[in-house]
C-alpha cells in the first residue's frame, strides 16, 4: 500500500474539498434564474451521497486491513460492530447510542474472538 | 466530534485535522475522504469523492434559492457555504410551518453561525481529545460507524436501498482496481441503479403523488 497523503498534497486535498463544499452549497444560490433542476437530475443528486457512502463503508467493513480480502465471517470484528450499530439504528435514531454500541461490539470482538 | 476523532485516529496530524474541519466543514465528505487520504489515493480521487458526497447540497441550494434571490451575491454565497444538513432541515421546517421571520436572511445567518460554532468546538474537542487516546483502541472505526449512522436512516425509499446495494456490490467486485477506482465504479453504478428504480416507480401504478 502507498503512503498516506501528507504535507503539501494534503493541503491541496483540503483546499479541493473546501471548494467542493463551497461550489455545491452555493451552486443554485449564485446561479442565474435560467438554471433549473430537472426531475431526473434531482433524483441522481439526491441518491448520489447514499451510493457513494455505501461504496465506501461496505468494502471498509468486509475487506478490512491488513489482508483486504472479502471476510464475510461472523468473526469479523468490523462486521459485528457494524451489525450492532445497524440494529441500534432500527430501534432508535440516537447516534451516540449507535456509535457506543457499535464500538463496544467491535472492541469486544477484537479482544475475545 | 466524530469527524474530529476519526481524522486524528485515521492518522492526520492535529493541525491538519483542525484546518480540514475549519475549511471543509462537511462531516460526511471529510469522513468519506479520510480512508482515501490514509490509503494514499490520488488527489483527484479524494476530491471527487468528497464532491459526490456533497452533491446533495446542490438540491438544498436550489430549494433555498427562492427565499434569498433578492440578496446581494456575497450574502447568498455566505449563507450557502454555512448551510448544512441540519440548518437546511431546520429552515425548511420553519418555511413549511409558515413561521419564518421577516428578516429571513438574518435569522438563517443566526441559525447557521450558532451551528458552525457548536460543530467546530465539538470537532476540535474530538481532534485534541483523540490525540491522547492510544491507537490500539481502534477509535478510527468510529468514522465508519458514523457513516453507517448517516446512511442507515436514508435507506427508507426504494431507490436509495437499490442504489446502495448496487454500489456496495460493485465496489466489492471492483475493489482490486488501482487508485481506489472501485469506489467510483460503485458510486456510479449505485446512482444509475437508484435513478432507474425511481423511473420504474414513477411509471408503475399507483403513481406516487409528485411533491414540488
Amino acid at each position: 500500500m502507498t503512503e498516506p497523503v501528507a504535507g503539501l498534497a494534503l493541503g491541496v486535498v483540503i483546499v479541493g474539498l473546501a471548494l467542493s463544499t463551497f461550489v455545491t452549497r452555493t451552486s443554485f444560490l449564485l446561479a442565474g434564474a435560467k438554471l433549473r433542476l430537472g426531475h431526473r437530475a434531482e433524483v441522481a443528486l439526491r441518491y448520489a451521497p447514499v451510493c457513494t457512502l455505501a461504496a465506501i463503508i461496505v468494502p471498509d467493513i468486509l475487506m478490512h486491513p491488513p489482508a483486504h480480502v472479502l471476510d464475510l465471517s461472523l468473526l469479523n470484528p468490523r462486521l459485528i460492530g457494524a451489525l450492532a450499530a445497524g440494529a441500534w439504528l432500527c430501534w432508535s435514531r440516537n447516534i451516540v447510542g449507535c456509535l457506543g454500541l457499535g464500538m463496544a461490539a467491535y472492541s469486544l470482538a477484537r479482544l475475545y474472538l | 466530534m466524530i469527524s474530529g476523532v476519526a481524522m486524528v485516529k485515521g492518522g492526520l496530524a492535529v493541525p491538519w485535522a483542525i484546518m480540514m474541519s475549519l475549511l471543509v466543514y462537511a462531516g460526511s465528505a471529510q469522513l468519506a475522504a479520510l480512508p482515501l487520504i490514509v490509503a494514499g489515493a490520488p488527489l483527484w480521487v479524494i476530491v471527487a469523492t468528497g464532491l459526490i458526497t456533497n452533491l446533495r447540497f446542490v438540491i438544498y441550494s436550489a430549494a433555498l434559492r427562492p427565499y434569498f434571490v433578492d440578496l446581494p451575491w456575497q450574502k447568498r454565497a455566505a449563507l450557502g457555504f454555512f448551510m448544512t444538513d441540519f440548518t437546511f432541515t431546520r429552515f425548511m421546517r420553519s418555511a413549511q410551518e409558515d413561521s419564518l421571520p421577516v428578516r429571513t436572511d438574518a435569522w438563517f445567518a443566526g441559525v447557521c453561525s450558532s451551528n458552525w460554532i457548536t460543530w467546530q468546538l465539538s470537532a476540535i474537542t474530538g481532534i485534541i481529545g483523540a490525540s491522547y487516546v492510544p491507537t490500539e483502541w481502534g477509535l478510527e472505526f468510529t468514522g465508519t460507524l458514523a457513516l453507517v449512522a448517516l446512511v442507515g436512516p436514508s435507506l427508507t425509499a426504494r431507490p436509495a436501498i437499490v442504489g446502495a446495494a448496487a454500489a456496495a456490490v460493485v465496489a466489492l467486485v471492483a475493489y482490486p482496481l488501482p487508485f481506489k477506482l472501485g469506489l467510483f465504479c460503485g458510486a456510479i453504478a449505485g446512482i444509475v441503479a437508484a435513478t432507474l428504480t425511481d423511473a420504474v416507480e414513477q411509471r408503475s401504478p399507483p403513481a406516487p403523488a409528485e411533491e414540488t
